[in-house]
């Protein structure tokens, strides 16, 4: 918790503010405005590392104590939270109703709704129902200035006025401080079988993607973790995957769709078997730890799904080279994957990050956990976007005065 | 909004000319053809598909590539013109509508598909391509763009980006702005950008999804990459009718709270019924309400769903449930359903379409007062609507040359729009706000709400020149650019620096 740890330090200075009503919330930020502090806004802490450090922080606004469920309509399948409800807890609240957020994030006990926005975090489900920006409805935020504002609304098809609910995913709190978000809802599906593929290169993997498509499959979560080529020496990376495809829905379409990919790959020569409810389990764990524990250093990589060879032996290979520990989880058919380890090298592991993004230069590399030294040598979000400009001039009319989260967003916003 | 009518609207006051030199530096970018100036030749751009606004345009400019774009927008901004960006006009809600003295940019020509990328899943066209053609393209593939709104076959790429338009099987796979990856932009200083692309996640602030929905009033959009999908495995269709849309509605509920997500689920109330038989000639019956509706998936999926649903449907009251027995008896079922707008021409000559969107479990309720306020003001409505997701169209039928009826359709409508914001709905799904609903935004949004979206459109476009009068209620001017940055103070003094 290297890099983290860094900035919570220079946090712990600042003002803690914990506001228990939307409207407390509020008069901490006329406060801020008025006084001219900057601000951080902090949710469960999952994911404070992404970014660059802010350059400074009066005040943490923290919204642990925000955790109202503002309205749930099980009928509308939609959910109005405030921004410190957890993940878990939601998700528990809704499977009462047969419902679930399709957001299968790392962290869920400890995120809160706002943070995930705020950081756009995805897990596995992401293959079926999109990201965050395809899920939320809604947003009402507190501007800089301390002025309440509300896009998007509580019906899912809307197109009156800017859909600023999705400006903000993604924003990491520089735009404004994320009071409510309103989500759609999906039905929690009545049965999840999990076909998995024990040991193929990226070329395999990269193949079963089209053969999925090409056979008219629509799995709910495909990820792939890197094979555990390790010895004594270390995990290294042997251009090996495990490829887990789960299917979910109703029981009659679910069992078509594994068997005729069973079906498929035997006939490929690939050794696939359906799992058991506990074997699937077992995959699935691996894959939420290769997410969720603690790195000093970790990178999300996003290119095109059949560039895989090119991101796996470039990008993911060069990483694994300089970190200890490594680890890497991969989305194959969203063209997104996810490196963490150790540092013992910062200048191995910036060079490697270097390697990384000369691999795949129409995507992007961007480093979510670093210590200071790595951090030193490499800028976190790569090359500046096309569109940079016009991002500073949406920082400059929302956030004037460079007063949230100043400096933590690409381009120094 | 008036649809197509027997009364001719009065025409629009005589084009302002265009400030001098504007006209020959356009020839110089575009070719002398494809600049219209001529105020007889401006007439066919002074309305788009809501024709009872109208405006002429000093001047229209058909680019056929992205610098032509650009360079056209650099000469109307230098001489203070307005510019509105138009697709194939076939908008409902006056989004195209000129601006007395405006430069419209005509993207008609630029209609080329650029590239196809089958394996990634993507295709770049250019904003002309209409939207049917997209799937044209990829069909023998196996693969199909999903947004199909009802004008499917005749509108544009870039108008559905502008509008983020929907269509009936957006309840499952979204809208338009869930299926754009990236966009190529003429900004408001004449600049080309590039927002997105065919990767997912670009760092930096999701721009694209205000740009898609934004009406043409944050830039000129000359390339889109869409999203492609593989054409599901199974699709069952199923048409239920019912004794009134409150059984109607209650079959929709009880479907989705079955867990099923219909690609489509769509209904019409007896006057919809009866405009859609006799255009089209579909066997319907003369009932109170029919429901049309589509489950896809692989094939034990959508035979599951849709015996599910046909159970639920007997259940809930259906009067009779059919399931095409083939596909061409599939394709009338839902030709019935999507002319149903232009089939109200058979029931009076004029209408009124209003697009608001309710909670879905207050359908019933909502008709029910549409009912009575259609009762009270001798109108009648017909209701055509995406019940999955509580989108309503509403037409309100009224005959022009009836002294006072038109204003009266005029009100109704404008009500039923307030009905949808007092249920917490919204006053458009999917036909965009444009000229005719922006009054009603100050409804549905506070001063501050309103006053953050014009804030970023003040980010792309400080000057107003895309698109204005659109969207907001009242003219907003972005006053001044704010400042360049400026060190806080404890920066200066040393105690932090900006990382």
């Amino acid at each position: 918790m290297t890099a983290a740890a860094a900035s919570l330090d220079a946090l712990a200075a600042a003002r803690q503010e914990r506001p228990a009503t939307l409207a407390e919330a509020t008069e901490v930020l006329k406060r801020t405005a008025h006084d001219d502090e900057r601000v951080l806004f902090l949710g469960g802490g999952t994911e404070l590392s992404v970014g660059a450090p802010p350059a400074a922080v009066d005040v943490v606004l923290a919204t642990e104590r925000l955790e109202r469920i503002v309205e749930h309509a099980p009928l509308d399948q939609i959910v109005t939270v405030e921004a410190g409800v957890r993940l878990g807890s939601l998700q528990d609240l809704l499977a009462r109703s047969g419902q679930m957020l399709a957001l299968d994030a790392p962290w869920a006990a400890r995120a809160t709704l706002g943070g995930l926005v705020a950081t756009n975090a995805f897990g596995p489900l992401r293959t079926r129902y999109g990201s965050i920006r395809d899920l939320i409805i809604g947003i009402s935020i507190v501007r800089a200035d301390g002025t309440e504002a509300r896009a998007g609304g509580k019906v899912v098809k809307n197109v009156a006025g800017f859909d600023l609910p999705k400006l903000m995913v993604g924003s990491l709190g520089t735009l404004g401080f994320i009071a409510t978000v309103t989500f759609r809802l999906h039905p929690r599906p009545e049965s999840a079988r999990s076909v998995l593929f024990a040991d193929l290169d990226a070329e395999g993997v990269r193949r079963v993607v089209l053969v999925l498509r090409e056979a008219q499959l629509e799995p709910g979560a495909v990820a792939a973790l890197v094979h555990e080529g390790g010895d004594d020496l270390g995990v290294r990376f042997d251009g090996r995957f495990e490829l887990g495809v789960r299917f979910e829905g109703f029981e009659a379409g679910v069992r078509q769709q594994s068997m005729k990919l069973l079906d498929l790959a035997t006939r490929q020569g690939w050794g696939a078997e359906s799992l058991g409810a506990e074997i699937a389990r077992a995959f699935w764990a691996r894959h939420d730890d290769a997410r969720e524990s603690p790195a000093g250093f970790r990178a999300k990589l996003a290119a095109q799904p059949m560039d895989l060879e090119r991101v796996a032996n470039g990008a993911i290979g060069s990483l694994f080279t300089a970190l200890e520990v490594p680890r890497c989880v991969c989305y194959p058919t969203l063209g997104l994957a996810f490196v963490a380890g150790e540092v013992r090298v910062p200048g191995q592991v910036a060079a490697a990050v270097n390697a990384a993004r000369d691999a795949v230069p129409e995507g992007s590399v961007v480093v979510h956990a670093a210590p200071p030294e790595v951090r030193g040598a490499v800028d976190v979000w790569g090359p500046p976007p096309a569109a940079l400009p016009l991002m500073r001039a949406v920082k400059d009319r929302l956030d004037p005065g460079r007063r949230l989260a100043p400096g933590r967003f690409v381009g120094g916003l | 909004m008036s649809a197509p009518s027997l009364v001719t609207p009065a025409p629009a006051p005589p084009p302002v000319p265009a400030p001098p030199g504007v006209v020959e530096r356009l020839i110089a970018i575009v070719g002398d053809k494809n600049v219209i100036r001529e105020p007889v030749d401006l007439r066919t751009y002074e309305c788009d598909a809501l024709t009872s606004f109208r405006a002429a345009p000093s001047v229209v400019v058909l680019p056929a590539s992205t610098e032509e774009v650009a360079a056209a927008v650099r000469v109307a901004v230098e001489a203070g013109m307005p510019i509105v960006p138009r697709g194939a006009g076939t908008g409902l809600s006056g989004g195209a509508l000129p601006v007395p003295g405006c430069m419209l940019l005509g993207l008609s020509r630029m209609k080329q598909i650029l590239e196809v990328d089958l394996d990634n899943g993507w295709i770049r066209v250019q904003p002309g391509v209409i939207n049917l053609d997209v799937s044209k393209e990829i069909s023998a593939a196996g693969y199909y763009y999903a947004p199909d709104p009802s004008s499917q076959s005749v509108c544009t790429i870039g108008g559905n980006v502008a509008e983020n338009s929907g269509g009936a099987h957006c309840l499952k796979y979204g809208f338009t702005v869930n299926h754009v990856r990236g966009v190529r932009m003429v900004t408001a200083s004449g600049d080309v950008v590039d927002i997105g692309g065919p990767v997912l996640d670009p760092p930096g602030y999701d721009l694209l999804g205000v740009v898609v929905g934004s009406e043409g009033t944050l830039g000129i959009v000359t390339e889109v990459v869409l999203r492609i999908l593989r054409k599901p495995e199974a699709t069952r269709t199923l048409f239920a009718t019912f004794p009134s849309t409150t059984e109607g509605g209650n079959c929709v509920s009880e479907i989705i709270g079955a867990g099923i997500i219909p690609a489509a689920i769509e209904m019409m109330d007896r006057l919809a019924i009866q405009a859609a038989v006799a255009a089209t000639g579909v066997d319907w019956p003369d009932v109170g309400a029919a429901l049309l509706m589509d489950v896809d998936g692989c094939t034990a999926e959508a035979e599951h769903t849709a015996n599910v649903a046909v159970s639920i449907a007997r259940r809930t009251g259906a009067l009779e449930v059919r399931v095409p027995k083939s596909d061409d008896e599939r394709t009338l079922m839902w030709k019935g359903r999507k002319s149903a707008f232009a089939a109200m021409g058979r029931l009076a000559p004029n209408y009124i379409v209003q697009d608001g969107v309710i909670p879905r479990n207050d359908i019933a309720r909502v008709l029910a007062e549409i009912a009575r306020l259609s009762q009270e003001r001798g109108l009648r409505v017909a209701n055509v609507f995406h019940a999955g997701d509580g989108n309503l169209h509403p037409l309100v039928l009224y005959d022009a040359r009836v002294p006072g009826q038109e204003h009266a359709a005029e009100e109704l409508a404008g009500e039923i729009l307030r009905i949808c914001i007092r249920y917490g709905g919204s006053i458009t799904g999917e036909h965009g706000v444009g000229a005719d609903k922006a009054p009603y935004m100050a409804e549905m949004f506070s001063d501050a709400d309103l006053d953050t979206m014009a804030k970023v459109r003040c980010a792309f476009d400080p000057a107003t020149s895309f698109n204005p009068s659109k969207v907001f209620p009242t003219p907003r001017l972005c006053g001044d650019r704010p400042g360049p940055y400026r060190p806080h103070a404890t920066e200066l003094a040393g105690l932090a620096d900006r990382g």
